[in-house]
């Protein structure tokens, strides 16, 4: 269990309010905690969840909904007014565990590129194994590697200054930076934000293959596409505050609730919501376009047989292979 | 997000001092800080100090927002304080160790230099608390216009002048994102290295570059020129209010003039 | 709202000093009046930032008056490039930009071009100019010469018009991304254009502050504005009556959204998205149902319904 947020609180009016309150909390009951609590503005309530070892997690809410301050919770960078975050264990608060957890923590801000500040490729990528006070030849092998996961030639980059590069390879080189800390959790923050679709899409794959290698993911995003495809469990902020905490068939199961806070369920998902109301029947939970093609297909070959007789044939048959192995 | 402190960011209100011509209340706070200096004893301050207070109330500031409008520049209080304590010696001696020696005469001196300090930083903080950044250029402009038959470019500087405040807030909080992001790569800032330094600044530069670059396309889609043919929404105009507040300033330069002949 | 501001006309000759191009500007609306030039018309337009490798070449494209046309493409297809040609901020370096019947090159049109075809930039952040929303909003009308009274009436009517009434007093700083948009935009409206360009104006803003966005893109629209928007969108791109895609500095093809965003195939090679309701219908067929290829999801639903009722 690498990352645990526990009844996780946190003001920007009073971050530092933390030991009163604690203290405060401790000596009363949970509902007087929670009253003295609503005084203030919180920019995370109550926050509570754990980031399981080679999780998917999705971070859904709309700007303002506290993800980024959920996000900096991650590696230290704020810390609870109440409640706590563990990582491995290990509370937070305490320098030393903040510490260590910035390296085993990997946080990618949005816009990465614009942290970039070297004269070349290798440096940039070279300053967090640096930091860490590794030694030189590591801190090299650090990089190669970096570059390799990013799907970067080293041999073409490195030695190039990153502001020569193109946006979408710029951002990869800050992924790098990140990355040749190896961090056994990567926390992202809208990593796609800003990219034309080609790119977006090769940097979904990215992220894909890097969760695959065994990394734990934490990604915040405003795509509902992005979440359900890639996420193994769905975190919905609003208002600081944890609606949904499910998988993606849970949480984009109740399209209203998500619509009464400013989200929405993925395309797809919305639309097969359309036709349920027509009176289709729809029997998945989460949708995507192959799969609810293959279900209305099936829903309309069902009795046309006389009046299409083509899609008719055609039509059940392809629903039940893709029902069969979906 | 967190709020990026500046010092004295306009505070919105509707109060005589809101209503005054910007061009007054530039020149009027520059008075009112020789006023500051023109007290010579803690009578003089203290008048200083009552009414900045009643300016202070007459705007319709809180006096401890006031307070705080200022605190960023509190270590120049304090550091100037303690150099008056350890520099200026006289009277009673309160401590002394190795090079160290504290006196009456140099807590005295510290105490006066830190009020009056405080005064000032008030006085200005008055000034941008209750002044539009627009405005306070446009009075810049308007005051250095004479000297734009000398070459001296008026309304390009208080332009410059405008924008970079307007972009204040933006580049204190960016700084604060690069500052977490390279935290986030393990940097350590404590130990004040080079490339630490760089990591920081060359972001913010190259950020400020790229704003700076769109800024001005987006100027010249809006037909910016120059001042030539410019109106204001806000046209500056004198008015009685500043009449009357040139009058209270004169009745507290007067106050304070009389307090350095009051007997220590 | 009218489509010709004659007030605006002569103030925007008020505003720049030289006499000469006071009675040019004057002369316009009388040229404009009897024979109404198109919005845009670009005749083998091309243009190079560095003087070797071409931005855009050889494009043609008409725009008429009250159109509202998006221009589609991946990074570096040159739309931004062409975007900033509409509103003289660059001139081609061959072929020739009419905005108005105004040629670009003449520099004596071009704070007219400028303050008939506002635009709206991509960030939020680095297109206010003040940080007041009211100051913001009365720059452009400012820099024309609008006399005081009259900039009051049109910093209210603007901010009006994008939805925000009485955020007059509010500091930019404080604004969501999607209001400093809004804002952007009465800044922009604030000059009564009759063209709007929105380069990439919802790109970096939340789906919500998108959505709210394209309804304004829609509003100012049925007010009488040319609009051209754009977009990496193709949802946004499918509500404009015409869709011209950009690719490698060329026009690749243009037409009706539904002729346009329907071609799979092409807006792959484009690097382009396709919409979800063309991706649905194309798995549809393919699994055997053909109900059409529609770019908006009500229209393909209507037909599922159709299909559903008769099975």
């Amino acid at each position: 269990m690498p990352l645990a947020f526990e009844g996780v609180s946190y003001s920007y009016d009073d971050p530092k309010g933390r030991k009163k309150k604690r203290a405060h909390r401790s000596a009363q009951t949970e509902p007087a905690a929670a009253a003295t609590g609503g005084a203030r503005r919180w920019a995370l309530h109550e926050v509570s969840f754990t980031l399981e070892d080679g999780e998917f997690l999705g971070l859904a809410g709309h700007t303002g909904s506290g993800k980024s301050t959920l996000i900096q919770h991650a590696n230290g960078l704020l810390h609870p007014t109440e409640g706590r975050v563990l990582f491995d264990g290990r509370d937070l608060a305490d320098k030393q565990a903040a510490q260590e957890c910035r390296s085993a923590v990997g946080l990618v801000f949005q816009y990465p590129e614009h942290q970039l500040f070297a004269a070349t490729v290798r440096e940039d990528v070279a300053f967090g194994p640096r930091n860490l006070g590794l030694p030189e030849d590591e801190v090299a092998a650090r990089v190669s590697e970096a570059l390799a996961l990013v799907h970067l030639d080293e041999a073409d980059v490195a030695e190039r200054s990153p502001f020569e590069l193109s946006g979408g390879q710029q951002r990869r080189v800050a992924f790098a930076g990140v990355l040749a800390m190896r961090p056994r959790v990567l926390v992202l923050d809208e990593p796609v934000a800003g990219l034309d679709p080609v790119a977006r899409e090769e940097f979904l794959a990215l992220i894909g293959e890097l969760h695959r290698t065994g990394l734990s993911l934490m990604m915040a995003s405003h795509s509902m596409e992005d979440l359900a495809r890639l996420a193994d469990r769905i975190l919905v902020l609003a208002g600081g505050e944890m609606l949904r905490l499910g998988t993606p068939e849970e949480v984009f199961s109740d399209g209203e609730g998500l619509r009464a806070v400013g989200l929405d369920v993925p395309a797809a998902q919305r639309f097969a919501e359309q036709l349920r109301a027509e009176g289709f029947r729809l029997p998945r939970a989460l949708y995507d376009v192959e799969s609810l093609a293959a279900d209305i297909a099936a829903e309309l070959g069902a009795g046309a047989s006389a009046a299409e007789p083509a899609a008719a044939a055609a039509g059940p048959a392809t629903s039940q292979q893709e029902g069969h192995h979906a | 997000m967190p709020d990026a402190a500046l010092i004295g960011r306009y505070w919105p209100a509707d109060s005589p001092l809101h209503r005054m011509d910007a061009r007054a209340k530039l020149v009027m706070s520059l008075v009112l800080m020789a006023v500051v200096f023109v007290a010579q004893t803690f009578w003089g301050l203290a008048v200083c100090a009552l009414f900045i207070g009643a300016f202070f109330l007459l705007a319709r500031i809180p006096l401890g927002k006031a307070l705080r409008s200022v605190a960023p520049l509190a270590f120049i209080v304090v550091v100037t304080a303690l150099l008056n304590v350890f520099f200026v010696q006289g009277g009673p001696v309160y401590f002394e160790w190795w090079i160290v020696r504290i006196s009456q005469a140099g807590l005295v001196q510290a105490a006066f230099i830190a009020c009056r300090l405080l005064l000032l930083l008030l006085g200005v903080s008055l000034l941008t608390l209750t002044t539009q950044t627009l405005d306070i250029t446009d009075a810049f402009e308007h005051l250095l216009k004479p000297l734009a038959r000398f070459g001296v470019p008026a309304h390009e500087l208080s332009m410059m002048m405008g924008i970079a405040l307007r972009f204040l807030p933006q580049f204190a909080q960016e700084l604060a994102t690069i500052y977490r992001a390279q935290l986030s790569r393990a940097a350590t800032f404590s130990k004040g290295r080079a490339r630490t330094l760089l990591s920081l600044m060359v972001p913010l530069f190259t950020s400020a570059f790229r704003h700076a670059e769109t800024l001005s396309s987006a100027m010249d889609a809006r037909c910016y020129h120059g001042g030539a043919g410019r109106t204001r929404l806000h046209p500056l105009a004198l008015s009685r209010t500043d009449a009357a507040a040139a009058g209270v300033l004169a009745l507290m330069l007067a106050c304070v003039f009389a307090t350095n002949f009051i007997p220590h | 709202m009218s489509t010709l501001e004659p007030s605006g006309f002569a103030l925007g000759a008020a505003a720049a000093s030289a006499a000469a191009d006071a009675s040019d500007v004057a002369a316009a609306p009388a040229t404009a009046a009897p024979d109404p030039a198109p919005a845009v018309d670009a005749h083998g337009l091309a243009f190079t930032y560095d003087g070797s490798s071409f931005v855009l070449q050889g494009i043609d494209l008409r725009i008429e008056r009250g159109e509202f046309v998006a221009i589609l493409g991946g990074n570096g297809s040159g739309k931004s490039t062409l975007a900033k040609h509409m509103n003289a901020l660059l001139t081609p370096d061959e072929g020739r930009m009419d905005v108005l019947g105004r040629d670009t090159r003449d520099p004596q049109a071009t704070y007219l071009i400028r303050s008939q075809a506002g635009m709206v930039f991509q960030n939020p952040d680095d297109q206010l100019v003040a940080s007041l929303v009211e100051n913001d909003v009365a720059f452009g009308p400012e820099n024309l010469g609008v006399p005081a009274p009259e900039l009051r009436e049109r910093v209210d009517e603007s901010l009006e018009a994008v939805g925000l009434p009485g955020f007059q007093k509010r500091e930019t700083a404080s604004l969501s991304g999607g209001q400093k948009q809004r804002v952007a935009t009465a800044g922009m409206l604030a000059m009564r254009p009759e063209i709007v360009i929105l380069d990439e104006a919802t790109s970096m803003l939340d789906p919500q502050g998108r959505a709210s966005f394209m309804e304004l893109c829609r509003s100012m629209h049925a007010a009488g504005k040319t609009v051209v928007m754009i977009t990496h969108f193709m949802e946004e791109a499918s509500q404009a009556d015409r869709v011209v895609v950009l690719d490698g500095g060329r026009v690749a093809c243009e037409g009706a959204p539904d002729e346009v965003l329907s071609q799979a195939d092409l807006l792959e090679h484009l690097n382009l998205d396709v919409p979800f309701s063309c991706a649905l219908s194309l798995a549809l067929r393919a699994a055997g149902v053909d109900a059409g290829v529609h770019v908006r999801p009500y229209e393909l639903k209507e037909e599922l319904c159709r299909l559903h009722s008769k099975a």
